[in-house]
């Protein structure tokens, strides 16, 4: 057996670094989970665009598929938990925040679903509603439900939280851009038509998820190449 | 020591290639650390396959904190 090698006090605090930077560094993620909602959210943004631009339906409500993907994601989470080696400390809060923007996204979509026919029934019981009236007077006046403008900016401005927390936490850099890139398309949606809203949402969900999840799906794959070696 | 200090937890495995120790090489340090009371050691079955977990306890944050003081300290004075 050889002998061991006696480390100077500079290497020894020069290895305990280099071991801390070493089980802290890398995001132990398989990208999976990004690469599915990345999926998910950008086709059924862009497929929304797309029927609101050429005025077709594709014969159900697309963003039933972000709701079907919770199966696989419950699938994933516990299919790593079995496989994770090591827990960072970070992990619970990370987790936490991804929860809950998924029971706030869950909240806003019943918002938008409630909102309109319950603010209906509202002002109707107070004896009034809500017109819709062309100044040009080139049609009559129309009822309209209540909504709220613009309402999928509202969905950019939060896709981009748990984003650039996770980005932040685990130094992640293709999350914090992804994120940064989602708060720009915040603000250009507030300026353009609903429709683009749709297509920006789409643009989002690739910046912030898709494209993180490929590098992470690359890393994961490389690390467990090299551990095979 | 150093990382479990950077993990809530990991297993056998990870800390082996992290480390690049050998197998018998790194089940005899765990060992000794665990009877210093360092680390806590939990054994189980995942796929039937053995899985070992080790955590730094608050006793082995404590030694590794003085023992990396002492050698910030000795490198301070020099000597």
């Amino acid at each position: 057996m050889s002998e061991e090698k006696k480390l100077t006090e500079q290497e020894s605090l020069q290895l305990i670094a280099d071991m801390i930077k070493k089980a802290k560094g890398s995001y132990h993620d398989t990208g999976i989970g990004s690469l599915l909602w990345g999926s998910v959210v950008s086709i059924a943004s862009f497929v929304t665009y797309l029927q609101s631009v050429y005025k077709f339906s594709i014969g159900f409500d697309i963003w039933f598929i972000v709701v079907a993907a919770i199966v696989p994601q419950i699938w994933i989470a516990a299919r790593e938990k079995k496989h994770t080696r090591a827990k960072q400390y970070d992990d619970d809060t990370v987790n936490a925040v991804w929860l809950v923007f998924g029971i706030t996204i869950f909240g806003l979509s019943f918002y938008q679903a409630v909102i309109p026919d319950a603010t209906t029934r509202l002002i109707h019981s107070h004896g009034w509603e809500l017109i819709k009236r062309y100044t040009d007077g080139s049609k009559p006046e129309e009822i309209v439900k209540p909504f709220a403008p613009s309402f999928y900016s509202i969905y950019l401005l939060l896709y981009a939280f748990p984003t650039l927390v996770t980005g932040i936490v685990k130094k992640f850099r293709p999350m914090v851009v992804g994120a940064l890139l989602s708060y720009i398309m915040f603000i250009i949606s507030c300026f353009t038509a609903t429709n683009y809203d749709m297509l920006l949402g789409a643009f989002t969900a690739i910046v912030c998820w898709f494209i993180p999840g490929i590098i992470l799906r690359r890393k994961y794959l490389a690390g467990r190449a090299a551990a095979n070696v | 020591m150093s990382l479990l200090i950077g993990v809530k937890e990991a297993d056998f495995t990870f800390i082996r290639e992290k480390t690049n120790a050998t197998a018998g090489n790194l089940s005899v340090q765990v060992q000794k650390l665990r009877d210093a009371g360092y680390i806590d050691v939990v054994k189980q079955f995942k796929d039937n396959y053995p899985q070992t977990t080790c955590k730094i306890t608050p006793g082995g944050i404590k030694a590794f904190e003085a023992y990396v003081k002492t050698l910030q300290e000795y490198l301070k004075t020099g000597t």
